[in-house]
């Protein structure tokens, strides 16, 4: 449960060789997980799979409205663009933050991907009206965020489940604060319907 | 259009913070990740560890050949002035046995005397 050089902070990239880290145990911080991993270190890369994979595959999945199954080719994709830009990660902030923002670039790409084969639009215009749907019965929390709308899910997902701000989320998703509020409470609406089991004429 | 009224209820909260934080993944993503970035030239691919190895055994094989090489070299140099010695000993002519001619050494002519060279120079200028 060692770990024989502790790189922080910008020295995380300095050129240490990954045999004179050895990381061992889940008590290795992130950033010294990170440090090895940059210069080549596959254990300390493994390490920082099995800690973070199993929040990141819930992430994307959340965000996908998929199974866990069908999420995990968007998680492999999440690695193989962390890794190179590993460099790049500074203790700002936590890992687990920077790296579901790179998850949820590639769930982006992957949505976007699946636009161009004709699916749902990944955010709703501002001004249209919000169409809430006709769902009679009650609805388990995690299948009515599965059912929304995909702009409405992301956005519920990174603000009341992940915690992430309405700012982060606008430079996250490219778009502006009030975008994301006016989403957000769009998204609150339509699952409260589904949640509810509430009639359209009712909630109107 | 947004309102501090659409704020979460607590009971919505609760709700939103019990959801799961986790999933197990399948036991191959971790072995797919590793290999994929493997394939991509990191960690070092097996194709490359494999070439590193050869290149290795190549350059130790090269280095012990040349140390080899060099003391069976050495041993001879060190070997051959008394083996000559002993040789010279046991076959070179006696002192006392008259020396060759020049010429039959040489293959050259017989030195002309000191007198004629001067006089065939004379000639010449």
């Amino acid at each position: 449960m060692t770990v024989s050089l502790a790189v922080t902070g910008s020295d995380q990239s300095a050129l240490v060789s990954p045999d004179l880290i050895r990381v061992s145990g889940s008590d290795s911080s992130d950033a010294a997980l990170v440090a090895a991993a940059v210069v080549g270190g596959e254990a300390a890369f493994r390490e920082l799979f099995r800690r973070h994979t199993p929040h990141l595959l819930q992430f994307v999945s959340r965000v996908l409205g998929q199974s866990a199954g069908d999420a995990e080719d968007v998680v492999q994709d999440t690695w193989l663009r962390a890794y190179p830009a590993l460099v790049t990660f500074r203790n700002d902030s936590a890992f687990s933050t920077w790296l579901c923002s790179v998850g949820l670039r590639a769930a982006l790409d992957s949505m976007r991907r699946g636009k161009r084969r004709g699916t749902e639009l990944l955010l709703e215009d501002d001004d249209a009206p919000l169409e809430l749907p006709h769902h009679e019965e009650r609805m388990d929390l995690e299948k009515a965020i599965a059912a929304l709308a995909p702009g409405y899910r992301m956005i519920l997902v990174l603000h009341d489940v992940e915690g992430f701000t309405h700012e982060e989320i606008a430079l996250q998703l490219g778009i502006a604060p009030g975008t994301s509020k006016a989403q957000l409470f769009k998204a609150r609406r339509v699952m409260r319907v589904l949640l509810t089991g509430r009639e359209k004429n009712d909630v109107q | 259009m947004y309102n501090e009224d659409q704020d979460l209820s607590e009971p919505e909260r609760a709700a939103l913070a019990a959801l799961p934080r986790e999933i197990s993944p399948g036991d191959l993503l971790e072995e797919r990740v590793v290999r994929a970035l493997r394939s991509e030239g990191h960690f070092g691919s097996e194709r490359g560890v494999r070439r590193s190895w050869m290149t290795a055994s190549v350059r130790i094989a090269a280095a012990a050949a040349l140390f080899i090489g060099g003391v069976a070299t050495g041993r001879y140099m060190l070997a051959q002035p008394s083996e000559r010695a002993a040789t010279a000993n046991v076959t070179s002519p006696a002192n006392d046995l008259p020396a060759a001619p020049v010429d039959q050494i040489t293959h050259s002519k017989p030195v002309k005397n000191s007198e004629t060279v001067v006089a065939e120079r004379e000639m010449w200028l």
